[in-house]
């Protein structure tokens, strides 16, 4: 059951994307009408095949990269239809959705059933310190993409090209406020990670240091967004300026997720 | 259905023809009593500025259907546009043709700009007219509910009333891409000419916040704000007051610009960089071209304007072939419940109909009884009841060989109501 599912996962977010995508350019009523309802299939179908390894392995999944990939997918597809719930906008899947696509291929192709685990994983308060991480880095990639639309559509008006993207996308200020949402949920979420990894983890681990290039990397991130959201508040940034903050800080998010995570980190790595 | 249109449209005569046959609502409504008294059973009359059409099902005591010429002529003369428009400029299309025809203007299809809005409420309109000159009857009734049911869907289905086809709906369209909600926002008109006022109703159409004009003549601003409910702003103040609007509509004539890039720039400061969108409508342009290159300042011309007007009308054409299928898909309709309206499938959908009742009333019933005799019994008593019932609406139906056909589709479709055997009706 657990194999198929695997299988299943990218062909069901595969068709999501696709519907997301046929309504967006070619305006298909049959799309329109599928793409939520098989969004909503497909999350839940997600949703049983991560509890369906948490029973069976024993271990939450994020034991592994391509474990944490399909947590990824599926906090991004759920972000989107809160999102998509909340605002009435049902039009933006695509661009989003094509990335929880992507995560959970990659996790399709490289998962592997590992009974045993490092103990580490097994803490609780870890789970939620990553768990938050996980949450607050999705927040993050929404926020980016929205700011992403936001651009596109602002360079289409001030340009004049009253194409596609003007037609379909919704108004400069509802993206801004998408984006805005997710920046601010993203802060929030990534300082709780910080606070449990800087206050309660190095009473877990005995290498634990505050030098840690991915804590650095994370408290940049924090840092970053915490100050485009000063700006915001103090200084009425808005519009560009904070949309182009949203996709730099998801670039710097990237850096930090990869390049850190694979050469950089010691204690911070558990894979 | 022996269905008649008789008229002229924007496709058979220029506006200076067409315009002699506008029939105003009184006009229409003393015509219909006349119509019918001459030539039709049931009519009415759709009269727009881009056609005036008459629909009616020809009354058969008359024998023959009415000609173009007659009716034609009937119409030239009510008007006295003798001297203008000829037979020539009308035309005549009957049954199918004419109701694909009066489907195809409700759908939008057949409008000078494709995707009209405002067409299937003209048509609601002039049917109206013919209830309350007491002209319209079954056949029409069921024709209009068919002709709303095709308007709705080609708005609901298709994109062919999308998009602005007017440059100065565009303009506001555009500040709706720009802001969420426009009651939130104020706007500046600068000049108080048509154009600029056009643009200003659409705005206040979307209930924008706060409405202010500025004109060199102050008066003539007064003049307009009042007509418009807006507020009247001196003319030197317009550069403090795109400080605090989000719109500026300018339209004035004058050379030299009434913004400067500079002007702007510095505006923009004073505002914290929030979003400007300024349209410029004025030939010559109004507002220095550089000053788009501003951050969060949206600059649009006529030309601009004019573009997003020229793709949306290329979009809605390509939607046409959809509103076609769903012509064709509700002409279908419309026909297999005007094939129900004859005699045979009527009696037969009766029959059945008592039948169904009788057998789940017997089969409910029947284990009271215990011997097979009995139900036997039942069942032949069941039987001769209802046939008894249906001996005389079945007769009455079967006698009505002599009536005009629209009297005996008017029969049937009074038993059909009555007995609710509305199997093909697309309402059902």
């Amino acid at each position: 059951m657990i194999p198929l599912l695997s299988y299943l996962l990218p062909v069901a977010y595969f068709a999501s994307v696709w519907a997301y995508a046929k309504a967006f350019f070619r305006d298909s009523l049959l799309a329109s009408r599928l793409k939520t309802p098989l969004l909503v299939a497909t999350v839940l179908l997600h949703f049983i095949y991560l509890s369906l390894r948490t029973v069976a392995l024993d271990h939450p999944p994020i034991t592994s990269i391509p474990e944490i990939m399909s947590v990824i997918s599926l906090s991004i597809a759920v972000g989107y239809l809160v999102i998509e719930f909340w605002t009435k906008v049902k039009n933006t899947g695509y661009f989003i959705l094509i990335l929880a696509f992507f995560f959970q291929l990659a996790a399709s192709l490289l998962i592997q059933d590992i009974s045993e685990v490092n103990p580490i994983l097994r803490s609780n308060m870890l789970g939620i310190h990553v768990s938050a991480a996980l949450l607050g880095y999705t927040a993050i990639t929404i926020s980016a993409v929205y700011g992403f639309l936001y651009l596109m559509l602002y360079h289409n008006i001030k340009s004049n090209r009253f194409g596609v993207i003007y037609a379909r996308l919704p108004n400069l200020e509802i993206l801004e406020r998408m984006s805005s949402i997710a920046i601010v949920l993203g802060f929030a979420l990534l300082g709780l990670a910080i606070v449990i990894g800087i206050v309660l983890l190095p009473r877990a681990f005995a290498d634990f240091s505050y030098y840690d290039p991915k804590l650095v990397g994370t408290v940049c991130i924090w840092a970053l967004y915490g100050a485009g959201l000063l700006a915001k508040r103090s200084f009425g940034w808005q519009g560009r300026k904070i949309m182009i903050l949203s996709i730099v800080g998801f670039g710097v998010s990237l850096f930090s997720l990869s390049i850190v995570n694979v050469f950089l980190s010691k204690f911070h790595n558990f894979y | 259905m022996d269905l008649l249109v008789i008229g002229i449209n924007h496709r058979t005569a220029p506006l200076e023809v067409r315009e002699k046959l506008w029939l105003s609502a009184e006009e229409v409504r003393s015509a219909l009593p006349q119509l019918r008294q001459q030539w039709f059973s049931e009519c009415f009359v759709v009269s727009t500025c881009n056609r005036t059409e008459i629909y009616g099902i020809p009354a058969s005591v008359n024998g023959g259907s009415p000609s173009l010429d007659s009716v034609g002529q009937f119409l030239i003369d009510l008007k006295a546009a003798g001297a203008t428009v000829k037979l020539q400029h009308l035309y005549r299309l009957a049954a199918e043709d004419a109701i694909r025809h009066l489907f195809r203007v409700a759908a939008g299809v057949d409008s000078m700009v494709v995707g009209d809005v405002q067409i299937l409420g003209q048509v609601r309109e002039g049917f109206a007219l013919g209830l309350e000159q007491k002209t319209v009857g079954i056949f029409l009734n069921r024709l209009l509910q068919s002709t709303n049911r095709v308007g709705k869907r080609v708005r609901s289905e298709t994109r062919i009333g999308e998009g602005a086809v007017s440059v100065s709906y565009a303009a506001v369209e555009l500040a709706s891409k720009i802001f969420e909600d426009l009651t939130q926002r104020s706007a500046l008109l600068i000049g108080a000419g048509e154009t600029g006022e056009l643009a200003a109703r659409h705005l206040q159409g979307k209930n924008i916040g706060g409405l202010f004009i500025a004109n060199r003549t102050r008066a003539k601003a007064e003049e307009v704000a009042a007509a418009l409910g807006a507020h009247a702003v001196d003319f030197d103040s317009i550069r403090e007051k795109i400080q605090e609007v989000d719109i500026v509509v300018s339209c004035i004539g004058g050379s030299g610009y009434v913004l400067t890039r500079d002007e702007i720039t510095d505006a923009m400061k004073k505002r914290l960089n929030r979003p400007l969108l300024v349209l410029d409508l004025g030939v010559p342009r109004n507002v220095d071209p550089s000053a788009n290159k501003i951050g969060n300042v949206f600059l649009h011309d006529l030309d601009a304007l004019a573009g997003i007007v020229r793709q949306n009308i290329e979009q809605r054409e390509t939607e046409v072939p959809k509103a076609i299928a769903i012509v064709d898909e509700e002409l279908g309709k419309f026909h297999a419940w005007y094939s129900s309206l004859e005699v045979h499938p009527t009696i037969t959908d009766l029959h059945r109909h008592f039948e169904e009742i009788r057998q789940d009333e017997v089969q409910k019933h029947q284990n009271r009884f215990s011997s097979a005799n009995d139900r036997e019994l039942l069942d032949l008593v069941t039987r001769r009841i209802v046939n008894k019932i249906l001996h005389a609406p079945t007769t009455e139906l079967r006698n009505g060989s002599n009536e005009s056909d629209e009297m005996k589709r008017k029969r049937i479709h009074i038993v059909r109501t009555l007995f609710g055997l509305r199997k093909d009706d697309p309402d059902s």
